[in-house]
């Protein structure tokens, strides 16, 4: 009998998915679902029981119902967007065409696809349903009762996943034919996490909780929570959580909600195998090219800043380059989306100091993002200004002037809005901070861009990117601000003044010039 | 002669309107155990005819039979009976080589017990038999473009498409591709259809070609025929002819400005 084709195409996915670890392959199974076995019979009952007393306070109040619809519709949240995001970063439609030319239905490779990949989002949740059924047992649930709520627990996170995996294929047809449709992609593959980053930080920074506790809110968030499928589960589970042992005490809700659920974990399955005739198709969407408009103000100012001439329209040229591609401008977004995330639910900022430090450590972060894809492009890149007179000289001060003007302004406004925000702001302060902000991240693109060349990344999920990209992150914050404060414990003002902005300046142009030294000599 | 791959006033639209002929009202007849060839510029509509021969996309309007199944029908039938090298398909990067064809032989419905057989000669055949379970992001361009050869022959069909079969190919290799082509065609019976810019390969293998420019066949005969119908002594005379080229007085017509150099 020939072997259903969702099966070889699951097989493929899974080979393809475990090629790291290929040797241990044949054992691999086993070796999961040991450790898993270990995990639920004993480290999750041990993980519960640091917080079984907190958790039985908690489910008879009023926010318990709530909280566990955020809960449910984050894990929903999260299965959505990661086959969309993973899709999205880099797509490649290159295999549709082995699969459209071979006797194979769509809803097949779309199944297969999904199945593949299918055991180790069962890991997590296992891990999930694992932790559940520790902590759900000192409560006196009977089998019934648990057994609904893993199913509840594992049936969200699965119809979430499928729906995702559906969405990814459409897009990866629709975007994966153009150059301007895969950068779209990527553009979108970082900044769809940022809805859930908020409701994260939201729950973390304590306000969300608290604010559930007032009938009016809670209600609110059920009311408006309860319309989506990922929170029926929520009403259920606290049902059985209030009545242990009893299902018969709400057996209605049990068969609405659960009911609803399992049907609409139908639906969407039925659905996604209807719409995988158009998740895999190789026709071509668009015709449109895009074409470049002739120079505008903008360009023609950067020209100017460029001192006009050849190196005016270098600089120009690098702007372009950058500009055009969505990618760069949602990695901006993306930086200045989390600090405003951060300082609204975690940070909460109530001095002008403490309104200093959170951009001290993003705006490296978006150095990196803005002046690290010098290499980004390959070394030929590199090579065509290596080829020309004066090259290196000349895209070493390009890109400096590049980093300089699209980051020091970002870095300016970001720092001069949290400032106004806080009430204890005055004109002085604001001039300081946003000064002292200017100054730092000027350094920083300096030493970044001087970190690039001396280290080149020529592909962003290159070894090298990923250790450039933990320098800035972890060495200039800590190196520069961090252990400073530590150690000459001084207000953070006068160490960004006399310590971080002097010391960030003389390391950065070493890094630079040493940069521009290596980049000489790349072979 | 039986004609296996018949097209219909084939054609592919796109745009609004349909003002973009990828291919357009396309009349064309393949013979079985011939190996034809599809010459063309650049957006001609080589690999858009192939991927409609494929049945990998629809047309707008006509039809065509492969081996006698209608393309717009008998979809997975038309997919049995051919095999295609397509000119930039994607590799799956995190198999191995033997994983992929058997992969491939697997979405083909080849049996287990010939398919682990014929993957290992065929590994033999191309001389990557020592390489098998290399991963394939480790091969080279060349060894990537022979396993795709080995793919499109795994299910051993009737009728082959191979567009740009050579194209990335050391000349060691793309002597054996060529060899294997004719070895194919004459000794299997195979029948064969060939995109390809390299015009003397086209020449060497191919018993008849069409020129398509813009969608439209332009040309159709043997090589012979093509040349002596142009009034040229070569194919690629006979190609520019046909398709157009730059004229040798425009070349340098660039420099004809002041200041002439840098």
């Amino acid at each position: 009998m020939a072997v259903p084709k969702w099966l070889i195409v699951a097989r493929n996915e899974y080979r393809i998915t475990t090629s790291r670890i290929r040797k241990i392959r044949p054992y691999f199974p086993i070796l999961v679902i040991g450790v898993l076995a270990v995990y639920v019979a004993f480290i999750a009952p041990a993980v519960a029981s640091l917080f079984i007393d907190d958790f039985l306070a908690f489910i008879i109040t009023l926010a318990a119902i709530p909280i566990v619809q955020i809960l449910l519709f984050m894990i929903f949240f999260y299965f959505i967007i990661l086959p969309i995001t993973q899709t999205l970063k880099e797509i490649e439609t290159g295999q549709l065409e082995i699969f459209l030319a071979a006797p194979i239905r769509p809803s097949d490779v779309l199944l297969g696809e999904f199945l593949g990949r299918m055991p180790f989002y069962a890991i997590a949740i296992t891990v999930i349903t694992g932790l559940l059924t520790a902590v759900l047992t000192p409560l006196g649930l009977d089998m019934v009762q648990i057994a609904i709520i893993i199913v509840i627990f594992a049936v969200t996170p699965l119809s979430a996943y499928w729906i995702g995996t559906v969405i990814a294929a459409v897009l990866r047809t629709r975007l994966g034919k153009t150059a301007r449709g895969k950068d779209i992609g990527r553009a979108l593959a970082l900044v769809i996490a940022l809805p859930m980053i908020a409701i994260m930080y939201a729950i973390m920074g304590g306000g969300l909780t608290e604010a559930l506790v007032d009938p009016g809110t809670s209600g609110m968030v059920k009311a408006i929570l309860g319309l989506l499928p990922s929170s029926w589960g929520a009403e259920v589970f606290i049902g059985f959580a209030n009545n242990p042992g009893n299902i018969g005490a709400v057996g209605f809700e049990t068969l609405t909600r659960f009911g609803g659920l399992l049907a609409f974990f139908v639906a969407v399955l039925w659905l996604g195998a209807k719409a995988a005739n158009r998740a895999y198709s190789l026709e071509t969407v668009s015709f449109v090219a895009s074409s470049a408009k002739p120079d505008g103000v903008f360009y023609k100012t950067v020209k100017y800043l460029g001192g006009g001439g050849s190196f005016g329209t270098l600089l120009v040229s690098v702007f372009k380059d950058y500009g055009r591609r969505l990618e760069n401008l949602s990695k901006i977004f993306y930086m200045v989306g989390l600090l405003a995330i951060m300082n609204l639910f975690l940070i909460k900022p109530d001095s002008s100091e403490d309104v200093m430090l959170m951009p001290q450590f993003i705006l490296p972060i978006l150095a990196a993002f803005v002046v690290g894809e010098v290499t980004l492009r390959g070394k030929e890149n590199l090579f065509i200004y290596k080829k020309t007179p004066s090259g290196v000289g000349r895209l070493v001060k390009a890109r400096l002037l590049h980093g300089w003007l699209v980051v020091v302004p970002i870095a300016a406004i970001v720092t001069a809005v949290s400032t106004i925000l806080n009430p204890q702001t005055t004109f002085i302060s604001l001039l300081t901070t946003t000064g002292l902000s200017i100054l730092f991240v000027a350094a920083c693109v300096a030493f970044v861009l001087g970190l690039f060349l001396l280290n080149p990344a020529f592909s962003d999920k290159s070894s090298n990117f990923g250790i450039n990209f933990m320098i800035t992150v972890f060495a200039i914050p800590n190196g520069l601000i961090l252990i400073p404060l530590i150690v000459l414990d001084l207000p953070l003002l006068h160490i960004l003044s006399y310590v971080t902005v002097p010391l960030s300046w003389l390391v950065g142009i070493v890094i630079l010039y040493l940069g521009k030294r290596k980049l000489s000599r790349i072979e | 002669m039986k004609v296996v791959i018949h097209t219909d006033h084939l054609s592919k639209y796109y745009g609004k309107d349909g003002e973009i002929k990828a291919v357009d009202e396309l009349d064309l007849e393949v013979y079985e155990g011939e190996t034809f060839g599809l010459l063309g510029p650049n957006g001609a509509g080589k690999t858009t005819t192939v991927r409609l021969l494929n049945c990998i996309i629809r047309p707008t309007s006509g039809t065509a039979t492969v081996n006698g199944y209608d393309i717009l029908k008998k979809e997975t039938e038309v997919k049995r009976v051919t095999g295609l090298l397509a000119e930039s398909p994607g590799l799956y990067e995190k198999l191995s080589a033997h994983e992929f064809l058997e992969f491939m032989g697997a979405l083909y419905d080849v049996p287990s017990d010939i398919l682990i057989k014929r993957i290992d000669d065929l590994l033999k055949l191309f001389s990557l038999h020592k390489r098998r379970d290399n991963l394939l992001e480790g091969y080279s361009r060349g060894m990537k473009q022979k396993i795709l050869i080995a793919s499109a022959l795994i299910h051993d069909p009737p009728i082959l498409f191979f567009d740009e079969p050579t194209s990335m190919l050391d000349p060691r290799a793309a002597l054996m591709v060529k060899d294997l082509i004719k070895k194919l065609a004459d000794t299997a019976g195979k029948t064969i259809f060939i995109c390809s810019h390299i015009l003397p390969i086209v020449e060497e293998l191919c018993d008849r070609i069409g020129i398509i420019n813009q969608g439209r066949l332009i040309a159709l005969g043997t090589v012979d025929e093509i040349i002596a119908e142009t009034e040229t002594k070569t194919l690629e005379e006979a190609f520019i002819a046909i398709t157009g080229g730059v004229e040798e007085k425009e070349l340098l017509a660039w420099r004809e400005q002041k200041g002439g150099s840098a």
